[in-house]
């Protein structure tokens, strides 16, 4: 649900900098709202319905992007639904090697699969394939969305101990949140003041006995106390229900930039009436859910009948919510109606829903390889959020190319925004460690718009392998026969592994994306200046 | 360099003060009789302009520095002493007499600025200085200072390099002197000049404290600014309007068609109708020779007083506006000569101005909406650390301008911030968008914005962003009394200032 976060354009121009919420494998809280011998009974049910989880993951290195990456380990919870199936954090089993399950009052560890994930709604599915652990454990009901105000009881396994905890507060607030864990989503989730800490993740969130929240993130207690955040269980269902035909599909995406028509002399020169209905598009992301189907400049009256108010909300059940959550409940290839105002004429309009790739260059990548290729010593990386916080690149073009992607269409020119990220040193490229963080445009004359291109480039037979970069009048030249004599050498020295790996991850461009067809890209000053290189 | 600039700044604000110790420090004396050397006391009391609420000035601040008599009544400072100046007061040392001031002559690229005393007769006695233009490295200098008691202070050291090197404004690069010697603060720190043998070898531009370097502005610089101003109009420094590579590199020398054994510089950038483009030179070329100097591999030529410097001295330092410059290029292997006219870029001919000094920023306010040009000077409201802190597609429009600003572009209109009031409710969070259009027509400088509001469409100013939101309407009706609202409410001195 990204346009909910765009429609705030505070947070536009420093996307990197989001709230450090630290949500490393916590557990969720539990409030024992109820009276002691109801709790008792609950927590004797809960024991059967909750699991510890302990991953092995080994985490992608982007600095060597050959190596297999670093072996580390974490714990976190998760709980029995209906199935019988095992919920738990995405981020509980991320990047994951082997996970094992326990439960309460079983000495047993049984080694565990993970069944779905969805990264960006920050939940998985795990299954065991030893039927015996399933003996004797209750699934959970899935509930609804609590009260304001009302008591929950959060259980899990925070640091602190080993044994099952128990914690307990209200909910303090029911809003869209930045899902921390893909870093780019927002969905409903409910804020609870219990104390949440690491290892609480993947716990379930309990009211009169049934879930209604999955613990997954709060802020570290050094930025605010008793914030705590639970996933809504609307978002839960909507995962479940996504993967009811065996496949994950992700959440689809308007794609768009709304603004808050709030202003007279804006609704009037629109042709609105004084009603406080109305937003008004910004702009539409080329090739997204709404290309074609809405212009910057049209106002959104209505979705699927709900009229949109001048503040972007909608009312849903009696409650005001962002008009994001009338895409958060539907599914890829569903059809969205809209009622809109083009040019002071009513008009309706159907936009056939999907998710949309652009925004995923600012999403932390979860069970992916990085993509590179070294050639002549030179290693050449996408640019991606991992990649961008591991090298700590602050190089000014690579900064506004990762900050400007989806709001000024780089990715037309540049789906994929190849960085020079090392330079391995050797003779051949000795006079080539400046040209660190330049972004390719050209490899003897072929465009660069996606890695696989950059590989075929070096792969064809050329005396001279002459790269352009943006921006920099100099290319960068490597005679083959020089390439040729280094290369042994050099992956020997590196210990390189391989010399590329072109396994799509994704926020790769999909295959059939042809920069061609969006000729609506900004024409005006700073679109991306692959056309102005020199 | 930003560090070394740093600590300038905390000198020039004064905000602390190193104790002066004559009798430790064996490297300092006492000069006399002072007379001997020709210096003066010069106080300006700077304001700079509040680029955020442009009709302000920021408050005023006092610095410091001592400057030096040369000839025809004049007294040498750096730029930035008097950037800004409200009140520029000389003094002479020895009798207290003080005079006020004015600015003949400032160069804020070359750090360099001419005062005259108001007051007849006031340098009376004492002699100019003289410029000593042959220093090379190794010459021992003094930089002179003056004690709160009026005592003049010579710390003597040597000079330790000779190079093209940065000036206070990003990209400006000039010959520049290099000394190690421990300075010690002392009021009138700032703007020191440097001498050697009883003339005048350069200014001081900054001082390192921890590291004990020192960066002068050398007398050629200070000879060359001196003559130009002295032909009649100033015009400044020169420049070809390309950027280069070395070609140390043995792939690019091959894939360039250069022959082994010879030197040159690859093209990297050449400015759109800079001296260089007109020229004929284009990206890709290799210079092999400027002004009949032979250039390196490294981009350096051989100059007599210094041994190899980089090639650029031959045309800041060698050469000035209106020069002709014969070039000696390889373009893919083949030899040609080309003739480049060396200019001044004035800093009002950008699209983005590098410097605004000693006016005010032009700013057109409408229903509360602030407009102004970008400049980089507007970045700096972000602090010494704008580059990071100001916001990034301001920062990159600005600094690659040159390679993506459409050609015909003036300036870049920018939204600044928005003055809240009834009329631009909902507009409040607005800030930095680059305007487009209004009403339909292209807007590349205020004066076409200020043009473009005489012409409402349907009784609405139609504003359209780069950015989000792209539009949006004022109410052209009510736009009078909507300015009055925010004149009074805002205690505005004025709505617009387009001189």
């Amino acid at each position: 649900m990204r346009f909910a976060r765009i429609t705030h354009p505070a947070s536009l121009n420093f996307p990197m900098r989001r709230f450090r919420l630290f949500y490393a494998v916590f557990v969720v809280l539990c409030l024992l709202s109820v009276e002691p011998s109801a709790l008792h009974s609950q927590i004797a049910d809960v024991r059967k319905s909750v699991v510890r989880i302990s991953t092995t993951s080994q985490d992608p290195d982007y600095k060597v992007p050959w190596n297999a990456g670093s072996v580390t380990r974490s714990i976190g919870a998760g709980f029995i639904i209906a199935g019988p199936r095992i919920i738990t954090n995405a981020h509980v089993i991320s990047n994951s090697r082997f996970v094992t399950v326990e439960r309460e009052n079983d000495p047993k560890k049984y080694a565990a699969k993970v069944k779905f994930v969805a990264h960006d709604c920050d939940l998985a599915v795990l299954e065991v394939a030893d039927q015996t652990f399933y003996k004797g454990l209750k699934p959970l009901e899935i509930g609804g969305i609590p009260q304001l105000a009302s008591s929950v009881s959060a259980y899990g396994y925070p640091i602190g101990g080993e044994r099952l905890s128990v914690t307990q507060g209200i909910v303090s607030r029911i809003d869209f949140q930045t899902y921390t864990h893909s870093a780019v989503d927002s969905h409903l989730a409910c804020q609870i003041d219990a104390a949440i800490n690491p290892g609480n993740s993947g716990g379930p969130v309990l009211q009169n006995g049934k879930v209604v929240g999955v613990a997954f993130q709060g802020y570290s207690g050094d930025v605010a106390q008793n914030v705590g955040y639970m996933i809504a269980t609307p978002v839960l269902q909507h995962f479940l229900k996504d993967v009811g035909d065996g496949h994950y599909d992700k959440y689809v995406d308007l794609a768009i930039q709304t603004f808050r028509l709030q202003n007279p002399a804006q609704r009037a020169a629109l042709g609105l009436k004084d009603d406080d209905t109305g937003v008004m598009v910004g702009s539409v992301v080329p090739g997204a859910t709404c290309d074609g189907v809405l212009k910057p400049g049209d106002v959104i009256l209505a979705i699927d009948d709900n009229r949109v108010a001048s503040d972007g909300f909608i009312e849903v059940e009696n409650d005001r919510v962002e008009m994001a959550e009338a895409v958060e409940r539907k599914f890829k290839g569903d059809s969205l109606k809209l009622h809109i105002l083009r040019d002071k004429q009513e008009m309706d309009a159907t936009a056939v829903l999907k998710p949309a790739w652009p925004y995923l260059i600012q999403a932390n990548a979860y069970d992916v390889k990085p993509r590179f290729v070294v050639f002549g010593g030179l290693v050449f990386q996408p640019l991606s959020r991992d990649f961008l916080e591991v090298y700590g690149i602050d190089d000014l073009r690579v900064r506004y190319f990762y900050d400007q992607f989806v709001e000024r269409t780089i990715f037309l020119q540049h789906p994929e925004v190849i960085v020079l990220s090392q330079v391995l040193p050797d003779p051949i490229n000795t006079y080539l460690e400046e040209y660190k963080n330049s972004i390719v445009n050209e490899v003897n004359g072929h465009p660069i718009k996606r890695l696989e291109d950059l590989a075929a480039a070096f792969a064809e037979p050329a005396d001279y392998y002459v790269v352009k970069c943006i921006g920099q009048g100099r290319p960068i030249v490597l005679e083959r026969s020089a390439v040729e004599a280094a290369r042994s050498r050099i992956k020997k020295a590196y210990n390189v592994l391989t010399e590329q790996n072109l396994t799509p991850v994704p926020s790769t461009p999909p295959t059939d994306f042809s920069p061609a067809v969006a000729t609506t890209a900004n024409a005006g000053l700073s679109s991306g200046d692959g056309a102005a290189a020199r | 360099m930003r560090k070394i600039f740093a600590l300038v700044l905390l000198l020039l604000a004064g905000s602390f003060v190193l104790p002066a110790n004559l009798h430790s420090a064996n490297t300092v004396r006492p000069v006399s009789p002072r007379t001997e050397l020709s210096v003066v006391r010069v106080s300006s009391t700077n304001q700079d302009y509040d680029f955020f609420r442009p009709w302000a000035k920021k408050n005023p601040r006092d610095f410091h520095g001592l400057g030096a008599v040369i000839a025809g009544n004049r007294v040498l400072v750096t730029a930035q002493l008097v950037a800004n100046h409200s009140y520029v007061e000389l003094e002479r040392a020895e009798s207290g007499q003080k005079s006020a001031a004015k600015v003949l002559c400032v160069d804020y690229e070359a750090n360099l600025a001419i005062l005259q005393p108001v007051a007849e007769n006031f340098l009376g006695n004492l002699s100019p200085l003289e410029l000593t233009l042959d220093a090379v490295v190794g010459d021992r200098v003094n930089v002179l200072q003056l004690e709160s008691n009026d005592a003049l202070v010579s710390t003597p050291g040597p000079i330790t390099t000779i190079e093209v090197g940065h000036y206070q404004l990003e990209g400006a690069a000039f010959l520049l002197y290099k000394l190690s010697l421990a300075l010690q603060y002392r009021e009138g720190s700032f703007t020191a000049p440097v001498i050697k043998d009883g003339k005048l070898a350069g200014i001081l531009m900054r001082f390192d404290p921890r590291n004990q370097n020192v960066d002068v502005i050398p007398a050629p610089i200070i000879a060359h600014f001196l003559k130009d101003l002295d032909g009649g109009s100033y015009q400044g420094f020169p420049h070809l309007g390309m950027e280069t590579a070395p070609t140390r590199d043995p792939q690019l020398r091959h894939f360039a068609k250069l022959p082994a054994g010879t030197g040159g510089v690859y093209v990297t950038n050449v400015i759109p109708n800079g001296p260089a483009d007109k020229a004929g030179l284009k990206t890709g070329d290799v210079v092999l020779e400027l002004a009949g100097s032979p250039i390196d591999q490294d981009g350096n030529y051989e100059e007599a007083l210094y041994g190899r410097i980089a090639f650029v001295n031959l045309v800041t330092t060698r050469s000035f506006a209106g020069d002709k410059l014969p070039l000696k290029i390889s373009r893919d292997g083949e030899m040609k000569a080309l003739e480049a006219t060396a200019t001044h870029e004035a800093a009002g001919n950008y699209v983005s101005e590098p410097y605004i000094v000693d006016r005010p920023p032009r700013y057109y306010v409408v229903d509360g909406l602030i407009f102004e040009e970008l400049s980089r000077q507007y970045l700096k409201e972000w602090g010494g650390d704008w580059q990071k802190q100001a916001p990034q597609r301001l920062v990159y429009l600005d600094r690659y301008q040159s390679s993506i600003v459409p050609e015909g572009r003036k300036r870049i209109v920018i939204l600044s911030q928005v003055l809240p009031t009834a009329s631009n409710i909902g507009f409040d969070d607005l800030k930095y968008l680059v305007v487009t259009q209004i009403n339909g027509k292209t807007i590349n400088s205020l004066d076409d914005l200020s043009a473009a509001l005489t012409k409402p469409v349907d009784g609405f100013h139609k504003v359209e962003f780069e950015e989000y939101p792209k539009q949006i309407f004022l109410d052209a009706a009510h736009l009078e009394e909507n300015d009055r609202t925010v004149v009074e409410s805002y205690s505005l001195p004025d709505l617009k200032l387009l001189d």
